[in-house]
């Protein structure tokens, strides 16, 4: 990242922490909103890769708070939904892997057992994958000077793999805590219910497979292949 | 693995040029074979068309050319490579020889090993195998036994080899043996280049349960091979091994090896789609594109000079578990008899049957997602 970039995620982290008992409005005075305003209308300036760094730290720090509503309008909603949901699952996998290697049964930690490092194998690829999706998707928008309707391939596909990793990443996120994660005290829920939220805002699984198959359709079986290389890289 | 960023993926170039260029060459060069051979096309073999593509400079494209290649970047190869995968081309005969074998002798062969080897592998004459697994080392490598002890006249190798692919087609396999007596575990071995029709050696053929023959087992017995043949240091054998197999994971035919179907089931389905079909055409859509993404992000990370073991395992075990969910789901959903003869009903059937082998090939998925638990400090 730059250095730019890490400021404005340091930045992130303080005001959010402020924000979890003061709600939105360290995070409006903080001037969040004026990301993506360019620099000579007085705004921050910054682009959807700034965005999307911004967003992972709202979904584990303030996943109730309208932050992504605040930064961006109604068409970049799935967009942001994605990055909210990549940090969401980071911090589900990054709690998960502390609890395994703290907690000990059988005289030893949990992480030791196969059946549970298989476990979180199977979720850190899921999370690896959208976090991969956010970035990409990000990559896109800048590519194409934020025009959502030129990143539509994109912002459904990111979406929909998204959607899709919520079973999987909060299931084994869940199963691998115990009864301790099942409890109001204990933060996990912070992020998996959240998760499980955000799969059905800004357009479910449904929603967006359907839209990104027939827009595939129409491109005909080596057209997909076509369309995908000429979208990036 | 946490605060995971893209690894920007910036070949040198005219990319879109180099796309254009290998697509025409294509669409006048790729035999119109059967369909099937399209599908899981890293195995079909044939060795005209790799001569070809050689001889177009899509062959050993990162060696120099004073090795015969064609010093280009490892990014621009990886275009290459997925452009051919997309395509279906044949290109089986020189796969291991061009993805593995030729980096592993320029890494750390000896000046005679580059010549003698890597002009003939870039033309696409030049195939190689790799042995690896034995009888009672499969995922667990470190327990092979075929041995190699040095004498005056050079090594000599006793052991046995198993689901060694392409042996049987093969000039050279690149053999992992045990080179100190007594030693054990991944100590001791080394990795020895040795020509296949050296005396001594016997390869049987071992035919899948497709009805293909692949892989192979290869004896050993008293084969005497020049002192020349180990490839870089004695007793280093599973270093370079471990990094080879970096090389071998993370590559876009861990997620393309089944485009072939994809494909037929777009053209199958056209363009008004019903929403069942709509749907899985959507999910196999964004599967693939974010597997892209990852093994994009992987390459240049490789090429940066990093060692992604991890992301590589990662797009291993979602690659494979792509490739093998595709051909479950379109059967679930289209209707198609099992000894239908049109392109779709042959490519679900072949690829339901070669799907097993997916999670098996080039470490079992028990053994990746192991090596991704380690990466998240559990072990």
């Amino acid at each position: 990242m730059s250095a730019a970039r890490d400021m404005l995620c340091d930045t992130a982290r303080a005001v959010f922490a402020e924000a979890v008992t003061a709600g939105i409005a360290p995070v409006e005075e903080a001037g969040f909103g004026l990301l993506l305003v360019p620099e000579e209308e007085n705004g921050f300036g910054g682009d959807w890769g700034d965005v999307n760094a911004v967003l992972q730290i709202a979904g584990v720090v303030v996943p109730d708070l309208p932050v992504a509503e605040l930064i961006a309008g109604e068409a970049y909603q799935p967009a942001a939904t994605v990055s909210l949901m990549a940090g969401a699952m980071g911090q589900a996998l990054t709690l998960s892997i502390d609890h395994v290697n703290t907690r000990q049964q059988f005289g030893r930690p949990l992480g030791k057992f196969q059946a549970v490092q298989q476990s979180l194998a199977v979720m850190a690829c899921e999370v690896r994958a959208v976090e991969a999706a956010a970035a990409a998707l990000a990559l896109r928008l800048d590519a194409v000077g934020l025009d959502a309707s030129a990143a539509d391939f994109e912002i459904a596909a990111a979406k929909l793999r998204a959607n899709r990793a919520v079973g999987v990443v909060t299931s084994i996120a869940h199963q691998v805590h115990g009864a301790i994660g099942f409890t109001e005290e204990y933060h996990l829920h912070r992020v998996t219910v959240p998760l499980m939220r955000w799969r059905g805002a800004h357009g479910n699984d449904a929603f967006w497979a359907a839209r990104l198959g027939r827009q595939v359709a129409a491109l005909g079986g080596h057209g997909l292949w076509e369309a995908m290389t000429a979208r990036g890289a | 693995m946490q605060g995971f960023a893209l690894y920007p993926f910036d070949p040198p170039g005219d990319i879109a040029a180099l796309r254009a260029d290998l697509r025409a060459w294509l669409a006048s060069n790729q035999p119109q074979d059967d369909v099937v051979s399209r599908a899981n096309c890293w195995a079909s073999f044939d060795p005209d068309f790799s001569r070809a593509l050689g001889a177009a400079g899509y062959i050993g494209m990162t060696l120099p050319a004073r090795y015969g290649g064609r010093d280009r970047h490892p990014l621009e190869r990886y275009v290459v490579i997925e452009e051919l995968l997309a395509a279906g081309a044949p290109v089986g005969a020189h796969w291991i020889a061009d993805r593995q074998t030729g980096p592993l002798i320029l890494r750390y062969g000896s000046e005679e090993q580059r010549q003698r080897y890597l002009p003939g592998i870039a033309k696409g004459e030049l195939y190689a195998c790799i042995g690896l697994s034995e009888p009672s080392a499969g995922s667990d490598l470190a327990a092979v036994r075929t041995s190699a002890r040095e004498t005056a006249e050079g090594w000599r190798v006793n052991g046995q080899k198993i689901w060694t692919t392409g042996a049987h087609l093969s000039h050279v396999m690149l053999t992992l043996v045990r080179t100190e007596e007594g030693s054990e575990r991944n100590a001791g071995l080394s990795q020895l280049l040795i020509d296949l029709d050296t005396a001594g050696i016997t390869i049987r053929p071992i035919i899948d349960m497709a009805g293909n023959h692949d892989f192979n087992e290869v004896f050993f017995d008293d084969v005497l091979v020049p002192h020349g043949a180990l490839v870089g240091e004695r007793g280093q054998g599973w270093k370079q091994v471990t990094a080879e197999l970096g090389l071998e994971r993370s590559g876009p035919e861990r997620y393309l090896s089944s485009h072939a179907l994809l494909v037929a089931l777009i053209d199958a389905t056209g363009p008004d789609p019903d929403p069942a079909l709509a749907t899985l055409i959507g999910e196999l859509t964004a599967e693939m594109w974010t597997l892209r993404q990852l093994s994009m992000s992987t390459a240049a990370k490789l090429a940066a000079g990093e060692d992604p073991m991890v992301e590589a395992s990662v797009v291993k075990e979602l690659g494979n578990a792509f490739e093998q969910d595709m051909p479950r789901r379109v059967q679930a959903i289209v209707t198609s008899g099992w000894d239908d003869e049109n392109d779709l009903a042959k490519l679900l059937r072949a690829l339901l049957i070669a799907s097993p082998s997916f999670s098996l090939r080039g470490g079992t998925r028990e053994v990746i997602r192991g090596i991704i638990a380690r990466g998240l400090g559990l072990r």
